[in-house]
Formats: structure tokens, sequence, C-alpha cells
């Protein structure tokens, strides 16, 4: 008769072994899952997103624009690459869109009501700006999607996909919104994906979680 | 093994599938979102291609999701067509495509051209399919043609049928004669860029 190769201590500990590997395994599971639900996949006109810890945006590089008034909206002049901190705003907000994106697409114009809310009230016009990154889109397709929307605030392509790697977008649409300090950091305070369906609501949500004061009148 | 230690290991077992089906869960919950299956980095090219620019292009008949059928050779002496296959529906890289190309109808009508979009799917998925793609009541502006059966006939005359069924990501563009004047097998992973098109239409008028 084959004995046991392991004395019974030993298969006791074997056992606590598995237990606890089994608890730590689905302690890190629930950490990973309250993660993806606080990070972002929440549709801009569901209830507003918890705030999140302090996190810094990424800070990149875009192409300044060539026409005038998008030069004088963002406060840049010049020529070349500018990094986002040289825009001149308290709050940015970044749309992370494709032309190809159907929910995109049925976002633009809501986005484009979004931009004309704000820049309807004097108390935010200066305070917030809006810029719009095309993943994996070329100029020529960024154009087509502006022309095609009438998209007023200033898009950008990101054809190698880079800064909405940087930014951490995996969906489009993605909307982040970020303070934009003097002293040069940032603060990224909202990113939300999915299609956008109500301005007002957006903006609302917004605006509680950026720290902007407001006044009671438009 | 003691039946202490065979309800422990049940337990565990258990335990275990548990975790695993929420994962599971979570991930199909993930992919209903949005309706589209992963189907990860592909050979860019599975196809040799049997036609080139100046040939004439196969004449096809195939059956539209709207209804009918659309012969190519009604298109002789009317207009360009650009013929898009996409390998299939419900799929990353496709499932954008086609939008993009809703939203530039601009482009094709001011070079006289007619796009029509082929898959080796059957007419129920694509009608499912491209319906996901307009807003509510709207349909994308161009045809859509099911190259299902006799399964790929069409991909595989014009020499973009892949090993396993389905079409490379190819664009033909086809002048009024039914010549061939521009081909753009595309590696299946990427999105053929908007301007070469655009290119090669403004080249017919040339």
């Amino acid at each position: 008769m084959m004995s046991h190769p392991y004395p019974d201590h030993r298969i006791r500990k074997t056992h606590r072994g598995i237990v606890l590997f089994i608890f730590i395994l689905l302690f890190s599971f629930g950490c990973v899952s309250s993660e993806t639900k606080s990070s972002s996949i929440i549709s801009p006109t569901k209830p507003s997103p918890p705030p999140e810890k302090k996190i810094t945006l990424p800070i990149f590089e875009f192409p300044i624009p060539q026409n005038k008034w998008e030069k004088n909206y963002l406060g840049v002049s010049g020529s070349g690459n500018c990094k986002i901190t040289q825009i001149n705003t308290s709050v940015l907000i970044i749309e992370v869109f494709s032309m190809y994106c159907p929910h995109c697409q049925r976002s633009a114009p809501f986005v484009n009501d979004l931009f004309q809310t704000i820049q309807g009230r004097r108390d935010l016009k200066e305070q917030i700006k809006m810029i719009g990154i095309g993943v994996g889109n070329s100029p020529y397709e960024v154009d087509l999607f502006k022309n095609k929307y009438g998209i007023l605030f200033p898009l950008f392509p990101d054809q190698d996909g880079s800064i909405s790697k940087m930014l951490g977008v995996s969906g489009t649409p993605t909307f982040i919104g970020a303070r934009i300090n003097r002293d040069g950091t940032t603060e990224r305070f909202y990113f939300t994906s999915g299609e956008l369906t109500d301005a007002a609501i957006f903006l609302s949500e917004l605006l509680n979680l950026s720290g902007l004061k407001q006044e009671d009148k438009q | 093994m003691s039946t202490g230690n065979y309800i422990l290991s049940l337990w565990l077992f258990s335990v275990l599938m548990l975790f695993l089906e929420t994962g599971n869960v979570h991930a199909q919950s993930s992919n209903f979102k949005d309706n589209i299956y992963p189907v990860g980095k592909l050979k860019p090219r599975d196809s040799v291609l049997t036609l080139k620019p100046g040939d004439s292009a196969p004449d096809f008949t195939l059956p539209a999701v709207d209804g009918g059928t659309i012969t190519l050779s009604q298109y002789r002496g009317k207009k360009n067509v650009v013929i898009s296959f996409v390998p299939a529906a419900w799929t990353p890289v496709c499932s954008d495509q086609w939008p993009g190309y809703n939203i530039a109808q601009d482009l094709f009508v001011k070079n006289d051209a007619i796009l029509l979009g082929i898959t080796v799917d059957n007419i129920p998925t694509l009608y499912s399919w491209t319906k996901q793609m307009c807003n509510p009541g709207e349909k994308l502006w161009f045809p859509v043609l099911s190259d299902f059966y006799p399964h790929g006939d069409v991909a595989s005359k014009y020499g973009v049928l892949r090993s396993n069924g389905v079409s490379e990501r190819a664009l033909f563009v086809i002048d009024k004669n039914g010549v061939i004047r521009y081909i753009d097998v595309h590696d299946i992973n990427q999105r053929p860029p908007l301007e070469e098109l655009a290119t090669a239409l403004e080249k017919l008028n040339q």
C-alpha cells in the first residue's frame, strides 16, 4: 500500500494557501471592477460620475491653428506647435472623436449646443474652452467632419492615436474636463465616454465638478 | 481524500467558477453595449489580386439590403462606381468605415460617383448592422450588397476573397466605361484614409 506523499499538516497548509490565494484574487478583482466603473463609460446624460481623485491631464502638443478666430479663441499665436497649457482658459473640454464614429456624428449637434451655450454665457465664455481630437483621423477627415457638422471650436487630427492613448481614451466619443492652472499644472476632473445627448445636463455636471464660480444670471 | 477536504475543494471550485463567470458577464456586457465582435489583429492580406487598373471590371448582380438587386453594368455610361469591400459585419474597423462614407456623400456626388458597399454577410445581418450606423429612421445613402450566396463569388472574381471566407478591405474605383482606374487592397486591420480615395476620384475627371 502506498503512503500519502505529504503529511496531513502539509495538506492543511496547502489548502490554507489556496483559500488565501482565492481571497486575494477576488479582492483584487473587486478593486479592478470598481476602478473600471468609476473611471469612465458612463453616458454624459446619466447622473454625474463620482468625483475622481486628483489626476493630472497629460500635457500634449497640438498644431497652432492657422485660422485667426481659432487662434484668438485659444489665445495662441505664431505657427508650429503649442502645449495645451498655453491655451488661455481655466477649464479645457476635450472631445476625442472620430469622423467615422456614428456616436460622434450623432453627438455633433449636441456638442455644438454645448459650445454655443458656453460662448453665450459671459461668466463661462473666457473660462471654458473646447478642442476636439480626431483619433485615427487624417487632417482631411477632421476637416470633413468639421464642415459636415459646422463645428466652430478647433479640431485637431491625432492620426497615429498617440494623443488619445496618452489621454487614456479607449472609445469615442470621450469627453474630458481639465483645469489648466496658471502655474502650468493641470488637473483632470471629468472623464466620460458615450454619446452626448443633452448639452445642458453635460454642462451642469461639468460645472459642478470644475470648481468654477458661476453667476446666477447667464 | 477526506470528506472535509472534498467539501473544501468543492467550495473552492464553486467560488472559482463564480469568479470566472462574473468575468465573462462583465466582458459580454461591454460587447453587447457596442455590439462589436473583437477580431484581434489579422494577417494584413490573405488573397491574390488578379485585376489591375486598366482592366474591365467584372460584372455582377447582387441582392441589396433595400430589396431588389444591383448590377454593376447598370451604371455604365451613367456613373463612376466605387466598390467598397469590407470583411464582415459587426467587426471593429468595418463598423466605422461605412459610417464615415455616409457623411462623405458630397465627395462622391461631386465626382459623379456611386458607392456600392459589399460584404459576404447575408441580408438580415447587413440590415441590422447598417441600421445601427444611422440615426433612427435614416439609412445609408449608398446601396449595401450581399455577396453571401454563392459565398464570396464577387469578392473571388475581384481577387479579394480571403482563405477564411471573408473579403479583404478593398476599394475599387471604376469609371463610366467600366474600366478599373484605382485599386486599394488595404491592410485589413486599418481603415483606408479617405483622402486617397478622394484623390483617385478626382483623377477620373482629369
